[in-house]
């Protein structure tokens, strides 16, 4: 693996560690990609399942209209309250308003990629309610102002020492860099804000239409804990997250955990219909289901279609060899990797993919780990097409980073290469990162900072390592 | 703000514009889901053994303890081992009711300083809140089991009436009762099972969270380390009673 492409992301003038951020991702995504591949080897019933999730998908893309209708009138008939949302502005000022109207001074969030899209956090805070993010990656990554790195595990990219460090520093609690110390800290101190907040807000993995459900999948518990103490849940969904019936949604319950992380299920599969009721001690007294387009709705006859079947398990991501160099970050947007591209274009246009529509190598890895089989790549292509007959893309950038993917498909090639980029890129690094990029990538490094080609990449060392052994 | 007619009205505009991808239809459901539901029970009643050997390895795998006793009468001894171990003193029990059995004088017994919840909600919030944290403080939950998935290890509580969310939630330590009429071989009979339940009216004391409980909470988030217990509960038993207790 090589050290290409890895963004810079300390901001408090700390010393950069991209050969953590570069390792860090190797292991992961290695092992994500493993364990995905041990869980779906024993199950022999996977692919049929696989080609079922994407058969359910799409029949209820056709029929998207009649089962979110279904859904809307369970969940008002369960006491719940439906809210619509064309845009990520109209989704904020709903969530606002009921954060106002039921006087909430503290938000308990679960792990949601929707309420990153809409960038809810910023918004709450303004308006004066603390939001405390309590899936542990995204907790640590709140704490130190920085951006998820991959969808399943978000701080992927802090070492155990950075966390304690963290955790002394923000929390004011001497820590030892032991992931278990690290654990027990941060539940302390979710635990109270959980037990404090009025409000809890998630995102919602499925819903089902029939019975008004929605789904969280977690594993370390944060979405039963906001299901079950808040007086108020919020969840935000996507509308394509709807699936007809409990039969279907066991088809997707049976492969979303083994694409993302090898588990059979997740540890919390947790489905509430609506609010508490009348002999229950527990679970909120309010519940709003706020149906999200932003973007989405266009493209059921849109050429990204395919793309409202993802279940965001983040196999993808693992797989691709674009991402397992450059990580979540260089991607700029909030969803990352392969998908993350084509929902980029999704929610902010085809003009925002310009550039990224291109850090693909069209190898085909991501289509083969999907476990509904989304298309990606040729996606991608017509995103490309789409994008240069609008004018939009300038060839530069393309042969850049077509450029890119011809090196990541040619590891002689590459290795030949990294030397010579860190000679030629020397006029333009201060320091260790690489502010403007002119030719090839001056747009893409506009809004995004590119570390330079680390002194020796991992080919470079791995090969000085053999050669000691 | 957008209104439902007018929020739905656009999808049905875009939906107009296309066939869609290719022919689909979603899952064939149970045209009649309670007598399906009937059936399995019935099958698993005489498969039961093999699908209890399935469930203990499986839930084991996921991190859980398995234990099996003769009787229910038999469970608080095991309970008050599991909590001198760990030094646990605190005990949560779902209401006699819910349990099927009021195991809390037994539970004194064992030296556990053992609390059943309420049979319902609480109309005092300052009553709520100091049960809550009770609840919270407590070392050890005890519950019973609406179902136990053989496929995955998972163990599938339902909430409602003398059985609060947070006794399976709260405590670090979480003790699950249930005999074979709780066994279901696989999720796919899960789902059979759901749509039984979800056919009708709900019936009295059902409540609104289904939590479908796969091991202890768990995370890698720090450098993909596993570590146990990061909300929920880091430990997870499940006690099988061979004679099932309740009628
Ligand atoms: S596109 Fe497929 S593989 Fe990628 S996150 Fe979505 S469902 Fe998973």
């Amino acid at each position: 693996m090589t050290d290409l492409s890895v963004p810079f992301r300390e901001r408090a003038g700390r010393a950069l560690d991209d050969h953590f951020l570069q390792e860090a991702l190797t292991i992961a995504t290695t092992k994500f990609i493993e364990l995905r591949r041990e869980a779906f080897g024993s199950f022999p019933e996977g692919d049929a399942l696989r080609d079922r999730a994407r058969a359910i998908k799409e029949a209820t893309l056709q029929r998207l209209d009649a089962h979110l209708e279904r859904l809307i009138d369970r969940v008002e008939a369960l006491g719940g309250h439906v809210h619509f949302a064309r845009t990520a502005a109209e989704a904020r000022e709903i969530i606002l308003g009921i954060a106002k109207r039921t006087g909430a001074r503290m938000a308990v969030k679960s792990k949601s990629m929707a309420t990153e899209e809409i960038d809810l956090n910023e918004a709450l805070e303004h308006a004066g309610v603390t939001p405390v993010e309590t899936d542990l990656g995204e907790y640590i990554i709140q704490l130190a102002h920085e951006k998820p790195s991959h969808i399943i595990a978000p701080a992927i990219h802090k070492t155990k020492g950075q966390v304690a460090e963290l955790f002394t520093r923000v929390l004011g609690r001497p820590a030892e860099p032991d992931p278990e110390a690290l654990t027990r800290i941060a539940r302390a101190e979710l635990r109270e804000k959980f037990l404090q907040a009025d409000l809890g807000i998630t995102g919602a993995n499925f819903a089902v239409a029939e019975t008004g459900t929605v789904v969280l999948v977690t594993n370390e518990g944060n979405g039963r804990m906001i299901t079950s103490l808040p007086r108020v849940h919020v969840a935000v969904m996507g509308v394509e997250k709807v699936v007809p019936s409990m039969t279907d949604l066991m088809v997707f319950l049976a492969i979303l955990a083994r694409s993302a992380t090898g588990q059979k299920l997740s540890v919390y599969t947790t489905m509430v219909q609506g609010p508490r009721r009348a002999d229950e001690l527990e679970g909120p007294d309010e519940f709003h289901l706020v149906l999200l387009d932003n973007g989405r709705i266009r493209q059921l006859a849109g050429t990204l279609r395919e793309a409202l079947s993802c279940l965001r398990c983040g196999a993808c991501l693992n797989v691709c060899p674009v991402y397992r160099q450059i990580g979540g970050h260089a991607y700029g947007y909030t969803y990352p990797g392969p998908i993350g591209i084509l929902l980029t274009a999704m929610l902010n246009g085809n003009a925002a993919v310009r550039d990224l529509a291109h850090a693909s190598s069209l190898c085909g890895a991501c289509l083969d780990a999907c476990p509904v089989r989304i298309d990606i790549p040729r996606m991608l292509i017509a995103l490309r097409k789409e994008n240069v007959e609008a004018g939009r893309a300038p060839a530069a950038e393309r042969s850049a980073f077509g450029a890119f993917a011809r090196l990541l498909r040619h590891p002689a090639l590459y290795r030949a290469a990294a030397p010579l980029a860190r000679v030629l890129q020397r006029p333009l690094a201060r320091g260790r990162r690489i502010r403007r990029l002119p030719l090839f990538f001056g747009a893409w490094t506009r809004t995004r900072d590119l570390p330079v080609v680390a002194p020796r990449t991992f080919s470079e060392r791995w090969r000085a390592l053999e050669r000691e052994r | 703000m957008t209104t439902r007619a007018e929020f739905l009205g656009e999808i049905r505009r875009e939906m107009a514009k296309t066939p869609g991808a290719f022919p689909a239809t979603p899952a064939l459901r149970p045209a009649r889901p309670a007598e399906v539901a009937e059936t399995i029970r019935r099958e698993l009643a005489e498969r039961w053994p093999e699908t209890l050997e399935r469930f203990r390895q499986e839930f084991e795998r996921v991190g859980g303890v398995f234990y099996r006793v003769g009787s229910i009468d038999a469970v608080p001894g095991v309970v008050g081992r599991i909590a001198r171990e760990r030094e646990a003193r605190r005990l949560v029990a779902w209401h006699p009711s819910a349990l099927g059995r009021d195991l809390v004088p037994p539970l004194r017994s064992e030296g556990l300083d053992g609390e059943a919840m309420p049979p319902g909600a609480l109309d005092d919030p300052r009553a709520r809140q100091a049960l809550r944290e009770r609840i919270a403080a407590a070392d050890l939950g005890l519950t019973g089991v609406d179902l136990a998935i053989a496929e995955t290890g998972s163990l599938v509580l339902v909430s409602g009436a003398g059985r609060p969310r947070s006794t399976s939630l709260l405590p670090p330590y979480h003790v699950a009762v249930f005999d074979r009429t709780a066994l279901v071989e696989s999720l796919a009979q899960v789902g059979v099972l759901l749509e039984a339940w979800h056919a009708g009216e709900a019936p009295a004391g059902r409540g609104a969270a289904i939590n479908v409980i796969t091991g202890p909470s768990r995370t890698a988030d720090i450098e993909l380390t596993l570590t146990r217990g990061v909300h929920g509960p880091k430990e997870v038993h499940a006690i099988f009673v061979e004679a099932p207790w309740r009628g």
